[in-house]
Parts: structure tokens; C-alpha cells; sequence
């Protein structure tokens, strides 16, 4: 959030639990969307597709191409860490 | 070593404790969409539903999307107002003046509102 503002800008504690309350609504009314999806195609599982899918239904279209590629870096970033006896994966 | 990309989280600001290279916690993330999910299964044939390891990474880099264009919004509504600091009231006009928001409305409505915001609703309508 602090991100989105200005410097000068300062955001209220009522903003801000207002805005989480957004969020939640936001990752139910999405994941709603994908688990309508999944039982017309009688699968069980929810995937990342299926996210990304609700998400351009809904209106989100522009959210999709930054979510693909942010996917694929997790998913490269994983296989690296896996290799690099250093790191510990993450997932 | 992996490297910082534009939309990788280190890139984004770094690795913090509580959620690792994500900006949010996905483990809230993936209990907010089983009660989802679990709703709809429930109405629809009644079946459990799973959820991929890899949906709530994208919710996170969602999240922050939504988090950052609704702030944005809330924020041009704190400038209208001449005003410096962002409330409640500047999110709830974001939502409204945003079709995209609509399925917030009742959430951001109820806050308005006050109490349990079932008083408000009915007949009287906030709008």
C-alpha cells in the first residue's frame, strides 16, 4: 500500500484494514470463479491456470500477463534452488 | 543464485521473515481460498476441492496488483479531498467509482455503515 502513495501521503489504520477486507473478498471472488470452473469440467483440483483464468473473466485482464511471468520466474527459481545444494527450496 | 526480475519478489523489496520471497503470506492466502472454494463445491456437487501448491503463488503477485490499483485510486480520492491522508471513505469511493470494484461494493458499504452494516442495507441502500 505504502508503495502506491507519495511520500507525503500517509494511510489510516481504517484504510488499511479496509483494504485487507478488500483483499480477502478479492482472492474469494476469484477463487470462487475458478472452483465454478473446475466442477463444470469435473476436475477437483484448483490450479494456477484456473486462477489465472477467473482473473481475465472477471476483468482482471491486465493482471494476467504480469502473473504468467511471475510464474515462470518462481518456477525457474525453484528448479534452481533445488540444484544449489546451499539453498534451501522454496515451496 | 537466482536473480532480482521485474516482478520477482526480491526485486519487489527484498526477503522479509514472515513471508518469505512472496509479499504476502500464502498460507493465508490458501485458507481464504479453501473457504472459498469450499463454498462453491459445497453448492455446486457437494465434493471436496484441492487447491495446487502454485495457486496461491499467483494470488500473491495478484494481490499486490489489486492492492497497489485500488491504493492508487483510494489515493486520488484522498487528493480530491484535499487531504494528505488516505481513510476508509477514499476506499470506498476507489470502489464505486471503479466498475472493475463492483463485487466490493458490499464490502466497503458495510464499512461505511458501521456496526454489523446489516442495518444499512436493506431498502435503505448507502447510495
Amino acid at each position: 500500500m505504502r508503495r502506491a502513495v507519495t511520500e507525503n501521503g500517509k494511510i489510516a489504520r481504517d484504510a488499511r484494514e479496509s483494504i485487507q477486507e478488500c483483499v480477502s473478498e478479492f482472492i474469494s471472488f476469484i477463487t470462487s470463479e475458478a472452483s465454478d470452473k473446475c466442477v463444470k469440467e469435473r476436475r477437483k483440483t484448483i490450479n494456477d491456470d484456473d486462477i489465472i483464468w477467473s482473473l481475465g473473466t472477471l476483468g482482471f485482464e491486465e493482471y494476467v500477463e504480469p502473473l504468467k511471468i511471475y510464474l515462470n520466474n518462481y518456477q525457474e527459481g525453484d528448479i534452481k534452488g533445488s540444484k544449489s545444494s546451499d539453498q534451501n527450496g522454496k515451496k | 543464485m537466482r536473480q532480482a526480475r521485474p516482478y520477482s519478489g526480491i526485486f519487489c523489496g527484498g526477503v522479509s521473515a514472515r513471508t518469505g520471497p512472496h509479499a504476502l503470506p500464502l498460507a493465508r492466502i490458501k485458507k481464504i481460498m479453501k473457504r472459498s472454494a469450499g463454498e462453491a463445491a459445497a453448492a455446486a456437487d457437494g465434493g471436496a476441492r484441492m487447491i495446487s501448491g502454485e495457486a496461491p503463488v499467483v494470488f500473491s503477485k495478484a494481490c499486490e496488483l489489486f492492492v497497489a490499483e485500488l491504493t492508487r485510486r483510494a489515493w486520488a480520492a484522498t487528493l480530491d479531498g484535499k487531504r494528505r491522508t488516505v481513510h476508509r471513505e477514499d476506499v470506498a469511493t476507489a470502489v464505486h467509482n471503479t466498475d472493475l470494484f463492483d463485487f466490493l461494493v458490499d464490502v466497503v458499504t458495510a464499512d461505511t455503515a458501521g456496526g454489523t452494516g446489516g442495518g444499512g442495507h436493506d431498502g435503505n441502500g448507502a447510495l
